[in-house]
Parts: structure tokens; C-alpha cells; sequence
């Protein structure tokens, strides 16, 4: 091997350090808060794996655990296919092009807990455009503050709001990555606009829209600042994410060992399904 | 008086004394040093909460990394190959897919039977095992 080689490593130095100190240490005080107990003023108590085992039996966790199933689960099976309609209805070439990238481009630039404080005095049922227009003008009952289902609509609608421009965005990048001759030789045998799509257009796209999904189940899977804000978890406990009853056990009851041994729960699934996605990624590459 | 003084010498007394046993006037006093625990704060004044038993857990993980690092420098390619499960795997993957699945083995045996980890502990050990020979 050319000793040449090895001096990446040293370019890679200053990023390891970095990850080292903002993920890496906190990670290792993680694991030792979720063994152990304490009341503050750096005193701990040895805890052994309580946290783990009643955590994994409560049913808080598990409610709480599949709400997020169902929060992620609900926004990819909308923003996938929704993001593919809109980027193969987006013109190639023409004036438009930037005029709708930078449309498309402008929910993603809102900050996080802007979008969540817009949706929610938008969907206020007295004071919000869309609230006031559904409760009073056309006598819809809907209301995000008292109705469960309607503050379900509300969190999936406004997820798709602001993300499903990333899955867009990607997806156009695959199309037009794609040479005209393909199109050309399909249009020679008479393909159809289905086939076009079926045997051209998505293998092309398999890789973008692999790391769409993947980079939406992570976001979505670790999702605080958005649900938070709109509607605070509520009403009851009926959009409290994983991320939100994680939150409120750490900063709220101050439960530093469960909230890390929950932490942990919560890295080790989001690791396992980045590993799977990653492994489908690169499986065809390495043939 | 004399009631007073038999008080004093058959209920008082006894009982300061079985209280100073029980540690009652010592609350001050520096506690009496213990042996090695692996559960103790390991350094009290930190902030990260270590103790002996987490540290050794770590020292495993960044010890096998240090290894498969050694073994990788001594003969490069990752010893790649493909494996029963239809990838093609490195060293480090299959220390990541050992690890990985251990921790699924052992959540998974918490949540269901509880401790202790002997059993899981031992599955573990038989899929790192398999991960390295087959995987």
C-alpha cells in the first residue's frame, strides 16, 4: 500500500475530534447515566438494569413507541409518492426550472419550531385561518386542540408541509440525470407512460430515493421541535412522540437514568434501521 | 427519684446505647473506607458518572476496534467476503453486526424474561461467533 495514502487521516483529524467531543462523550455519559440513579449535585447510585427492564415493560414506552411507528410510517408512505408525482410533473428545462426549485426549496429554509408555531395559529379553531374556516364557515368540527384525530391530521399534514420538498428535491435530481436516449429509445418502442416510469425513470431513481427515505426516517423518527410546538404532545397524551415523552422525562420528572436508558432503546433502533437502509444502499454496489 | 433513676437505667440507657450502635452521634464521622466495588462512582468529582463497570464495557468495545485496527494494518482489505446472509462483509462489519445484535439479544431477553444476562450473555457470544465464520 502507498504510504501516500494514509495522509487522508490527518484531513479526517480535526471532524473526529469534533465527533468525538459532541457525540462520542456524551454517548459513553448516556450509558453511565442509564445504570444508575441520581437526584442531582453529581451524586449516583448505582441502578443496575432497572431502567432498561421497566422501561421495556411499561406501557408508556410501548404507547409511546408506537405512535412514532405510526408518525413515521404515515409521513414516508405520503411524502414518498407525493414527492415522485410532483418532481416528474416539474419541467426539465425552461425558465420555470429555478422557479420551481425555489419554491419547492422555501418550507425546507423555515426554522423548525417557526414551522410548528406557524401550523399552530393556523389551525387555532377560533383564531386560525384554517381552524375559523372549518369550525364557523363551513361547519366542520376541527379541532386540534381537543380531538385527538384532528391533531393527528394536523402533525402529518404539516410534516408533509415542510418535508416532502426534500423527497422532491432528490427525486428531480434522479430524473434529470437521465439521458434523453433512454427516453427516446423507450418512445421508438412505443412504451408506455407507465412503462417509462416502471423500467426507466424509478431504477434510475432507486438511489436518491433510497437516501430520501432513509434521511426522512431518520428526521421523522427523532422529531421534537415540530409536534412540540403545534401541539405540545396533546391533546392528553395522543401525539407524544417518542422524542417528546423522552423530553419530558429527562428535563420534566428530572428521571436522568430512565430518560438515558431510554435514549439508548431509542439510538439502538434508529442505528439498526439507518443499517438496514444503508446495507440496501450499497448491497448492489458491491456486486 | 429512685423510679426516676431506675428509668433512667433500665429503658434510657439501653436505648442511647442501641442507638449509638446504630450510628446515631457519628452523622459527622468519615464514612469507613470500603473495598473495591465494580458499582461505585469511580471518579466522584466528574461529571461523566463513571464507574468501573461501565468503563470496563467501553475499554471492550474501543479494545476490539484497537484490534481489528492492528489486524487491518497488518494485512489490509478487510478480509472481505460474502457472507450466508447475502452481503458482503468486512471485519468491521461483522464487529458492528456482532455488537448490534447483541444489544437486540439482550434488550430483548430484559424485556421478556428479565435478569439475569447469563443466557443472553452466552447467545451473544454464539452470534459474534457465527457473525465472524459466517456472515
Amino acid at each position: 500500500m502507498k504510504r501516500d495514502y494514509q495522509k487522508g487521516w490527518f484531513f479526517v483529524l480535526p471532524v473526529l475530534i469534533l465527533v468525538a467531543f459532541n457525540a462520542l462523550v456524551p454517548m459513553m455519559t448516556v450509558v453511565n447515566y442509564s445504570v444508575q440513579e441520581t437526584f442531582g449535585d453529581n451524586i449516583f447510585f448505582w441502578q443496575g438494569l432497572d431502567w432498561f427492564e421497566q422501561l421495556l415493560r411499561s406501557d408508556r414506552f410501548h404507547a409511546a413507541l408506537g405512535r412514532q411507528f405510526l408518525f413515521t410510517g404515515m409521513i414516508l408512505a405520503i411524502e414518498v409518492p407525493l414527492g415522485i408525482i410532483i418532481a416528474l410533473s416539474m419541467p426539465r428545462q425552461g425558465p420555470w426550472v429555478p422557479v420551481c426549485l425555489v419554491l419547492m426549496a422555501l418550507p425546507m429554509l423555515i426554522p423548525w419550531n417557526v414551522v410548528g408555531a406557524m401550523w399552530n395559529i393556523f389551525t387555532l379553531p377560533d383564531i386560525g385561518l384554517l381552524g375559523y374556516l372549518m369550525n364557523h364557515t363551513l361547519g366542520i368540527p376541527y379541532d386540534m386542540t381537543q380531538n385527538p384525530t384532528a391533531a393527528w391530521i394536523t402533525i402529518i399534514t404539516m410534516d408533509v408541509w415542510h418535508w416532502t420538498s426534500l423527497v422532491v428535491l432528490l427525486a428531480y435530481a434522479g430524473l434529470v440525470s437521465i439521458p434523453d436516449a433512454y427516453y427516446q429509445a423507450a418512445k421508438i418502442d412505443g412504451a408506455s407512460g407507465w412503462s417509462v416510469f416502471r423500467y426507466i425513470q424509478l431504477p434510475k431513481m432507486k438511489t436518491v430515493l433510497t437516501i430520501a427515505i432513509l434521511l426522512r426516517f431518520m428526521d421523522s423518527f427523532n422529531i421534537y421541535t415540530e409536534p412540540f410546538v403545534l401541539t405540545g404532545g396533546g391533546p392528553g397524551n395522543s401525539t407524544t412522540l417518542l422524542s417528546i415523552d423522552l423530553v419530558k422525562i429527562a428535563l420534566g420528572q428530572f428521571d436522568l437514568g430512565p430518560a438515558a436508558a431510554m435514549s439508548l432503546i431509542y439510538f439502538a433502533i434508529t442505528l439498526l434501521v439507518s443499517w438496514v437502509f444503508y446495507t440496501l444502499m450499497t448491497k448492489d454496489d458491491a456486486k | 427519684m429512685i423510679r426516676c433513676i431506675s428509668f433512667i437505667l433500665t429503658v434510657l440507657l439501653p436505648l442511647a446505647s442501641a442507638a449509638q450502635a446504630s450510628g446515631w452521634g457519628s452523622v459527622g464521622a468519615e464514612p469507613e473506607p470500603k473495598g473495591f466495588s465494580w458499582t461505585d462512582p469511580l471518579w466522584p468529582e466528574f461529571w461523566m458518572a463513571w464507574t468501573p463497570a461501565t468503563l470496563v464495557v467501553f475499554i471492550g468495545i474501543f479494545t476490539a476496534m484497537a484490534v481489528i485496527t492492528v489486524i487491518e494494518i497488518r494485512s489490509p482489505g478487510g478480509a472481505e467476503r460474502r457472507g450466508i446472509l447475502g452481503l458482503t462483509t468486512t471485519r468491521g462489519d461483522r464487529l458492528f453486526i456482532s455488537l448490534l445484535g447483541s444489544v437486540y439479544i439482550f434488550l430483548a431477553w430484559l424485556g421478556i424474561v428479565g435478569t439475569p444476562l447469563w443466557i443472553p450473555l452466552g447467545l451473544a457470544m454464539l452470534w459474534a461467533t457465527f457473525c465472524f465464520w459466517k456472515v
